[in-house]
């Protein structure tokens, strides 16, 4: 197939792969660049961004849009409530996923259809913003990270996705080891959940990067301002810049800071872990999507 | 294969196991049960809890008197939606929207797929795609902030570019022609990469056999990707235009909200963000659960019919 396929390539006319070649670069560049032009502009002085002349490189390099950030702390402390609300959302997503995956993939037990076909309609119908609202209301939950957790303790979809890999999974294994006298819990830990590592990652990856990016559901159910997460910290920093936080520090003049460049720095600091991690977790999240829908 | 005497062995033990009481089977199975119990209850709590919540859409509902005792008021509050002119603003604009998005954004990631099919440098074919993937992991409040940032009338990048051509900067995202270019155009920026992925996988998987076959019949590359590469990916086309189409009635609530503005209101306020706004900000619960069910209903419908015609298709449903 390989060779075939290098055949096919020696035939294909050299222009026209030149041709394709740098039209997907300038997708590419064109993908990136945005990125590239908000982290040059969270670097540059205020005179420069509103003469609109940054580019791809900061110009008249400063960090006092950071610094800035910093000092106000707001940002700090949102990003350590999304840390929060990412890891035990992401834990509870795995332990509910997992719960619900491995017995709804033995076709031996009973009820199994009548369940999957009730969450399988979760997906098709939903109960809507405000009845949702209502139920996470009358539990006393509002402006309580439960809020988000419970409510979203699990997606349908990935239970969907987990349940078909591990129905792929030899069922000899677990039957040896049955005989050999280790228990159904056993089994599940020792067995299963290593052999489902690469669908385990990919969930993992999925479920926190929604938590990171997290969104509406914290518009609706955090009131209080000191719980509020990155993205709608974000969001009311993009609304509005409050003029203390534009106050220069020490020995610094007024106009290296514009709200410009502090909302670009503020937008820096919400994507940077996610692109931190990203090459480590590109490799997992490819095989998620296609097993995903190999059974959607 | 297993030889006659296993099999009437297996066909017994079934008869065996059916005819265990289900108390037997709880007590065999318990471990997984228990597991399955609190999945339940989350489900019951959850997702089912509030579809039952939707009979609010019948009734005047006031948080005091909650969900059992508020009055019923039969149809009224479906007939002041249907006779409210934003409803039809916002039916409008969500369908518009959702065109726009199957005429422009949708084909942006088969094109796409297209191009770094053709790459036969693996590298650099991993490379792109790594690259074209990153959007996809963004945030719409951080993307949206970006867009907000480069099409900015008076520091944004790409009015200094048309100052450079000596046009007049255009506002993109306060023009009612612009906003919904701008909102088209940063949806392809987030997902066209990502959308890549299906569609290369499908055209891994057409055989190689057939390109040659191509090729000895004179076919050029542009009538290999017309007659090989087209065909081999058109049922993942298929099944992915369908399922969008099934989503008709549902524009993503986090773009809208975080690109629109008071001056562009009447092309971008579509069902989820209204339903947000006079649900949740101005606590008309019932009013705007009569329009969440109504929209539910019809992505119901859709869905269904949807998978209809994918079977009808000779392709595997979606259930």
């Amino acid at each position: 197939m390989l060779r075939s396929r290098g055949a096919n390539a020696a035939s294909a006319s050299g222009w026209l792969r030149w041709l394709n070649f740098i039209l997907l670069a300038s997708c590419a560049y064109a993908t990136l660049f945005p990125f590239i032009n908000i982290i040059a502009v969270s670097l540059s002085s205020s005179r420069a961004i509103n003469a609109a002349e940054v580019f791809m490189w900061p110009v008249e390099f400063n960090m006092e849009a950071y610094k800035n950030l910093l000092r106000d702390g707001q940002l700090i402390v949102a990003m350590k409530n999304t840390i929060i609300i990412t890891v035990v959302g992401t834990a509870l997503n795995m332990l509910f996923t997992i719960m619900a995956s491995y017995p709804l993939s033995k076709s031996r037990l009973k009820g199994r259809n009548a369940m999957l076909m009730g969450i399988l309609f979760t997906m098709l119908f939903s109960g809507g913003i405000i009845p949702s609202f209502l139920v996470v209301n009358s539990l006393g939950l509002v402006d309580s990270y439960w809020s988000l957790w419970l409510p979203g303790l699990m997606s349908a979809y990935n239970m969907f996705v987990m349940k078909s890999f591990l129905e792929g999974l030899p069922e000899e294994l677990e039957e040896s080891a049955a005989i050999d006298g280790a228990g159904d819990a056993l089994i599940l830990w020792k067995i299963i959940l290593p052999l489902a590592k690469p669908v385990l990652a990919a969930l993992t990856l999925f479920y926190a990067v929604g938590w990171w990016n997290s969104y509406m559901n914290v518009l609706i159910y955090i009131r209080s301002t000191d719980k509020l997460s990155l993205m709608v910290k974000l969001y009311q920093m993009i609304d509005l810049i409050s003029p203390e936080m534009l106050r220069a520090g020490e020995g610094v003049t007024q106009t290296l800071i514009t709200p410009e460049g502090i909302r670009a720095a503020a937008i820096v600091i919400a994507i940077v872990p996610i692109l931190c991690v990203y090459p480590f977790l590109q490799k997992h999240f490819i095989k998620g999507v296609l097993l995903g829908s190999v059974k959607g | 294969m297993p030889n006659a005497g296993q099999l009437n062995a297996g066909t017994k033990e079934m008869q065996i196991k059916r005819s265990r009481s289900f108390r037997k089977e709880l007590s065999r199975n318990r471990f997984l049960y228990g597991m399955l119990v609190p999945v339940i209850a989350y489900l019951l709590l959850f997702k089912y809890g509030p579809m039952f919540g939707e009979i609010i859409a019948f009734k005047n509902y006031r948080l005091a008197d909650g969900i059992w005792g508020s009055a019923w008021v039969g149809i009224d509050n479906f007939v002041k939606l249907f006779s409210s002119t934003d409803f039809y603003a916002v039916l409008r604009n969500t369908l518009v929207l959702n065109v726009y998005h199957l005429v422009f954004a949708f084909p942006a990631p088969i094109i796409l797929a297209l191009l770094l099919n053709e790459v036969r440098v693996e590298w650099y074919k991993r490379t792109l795609q790594n690259l074209l993937y990153i959007p996809h992991f963004i945030s719409w409040v951080a993307l949206g902030s970006i867009v907000i940032a480069l099409l900015s009338p008076s520091t944004g990048f790409l009015n200094y570019v048309l100052e450079l051509f000596g046009l007049e900067p255009i506002y993109f995202l306060a023009d009612t022609f612009w906003w919904p270019v701008s909102f088209i155009a940063s949806g392809i920026w987030k997902e066209a990469g990502f959308g890549t992925i299906l569609y290369l996988a499908a055209m891994a998987s057409i055989d190689p056999t057939l390109y040659e076959a191509a090729k000895i019949d004179g076919a050029r590359k542009a009538r290999q990707i017309w007659h090989v590469t087209l065909p081999g990916i058109r049922s993942t086309i298929a099944i992915l235009l369908i399922l969008q189409v099934g989503k008709m009635m549902d524009v993503g609530f986090e773009q809208v909200f975080v690109l629109r503005n008071n001056a562009v209101s009447s092309v971008s306020e579509v069902i989820s963000t209204y339903v947000y706004t006079r649900g949740i900000v101005n606590l008309q619960y019932s009013y705007t659960t009569a329009l969440g069910l109504f929209q539910s209903i019809i992505a119901l419908i859709l869905v269904i019919a949807v998978n209809r015609i994918i079977k009808a298709m000779g392709e595997r449903g979606l259930w």
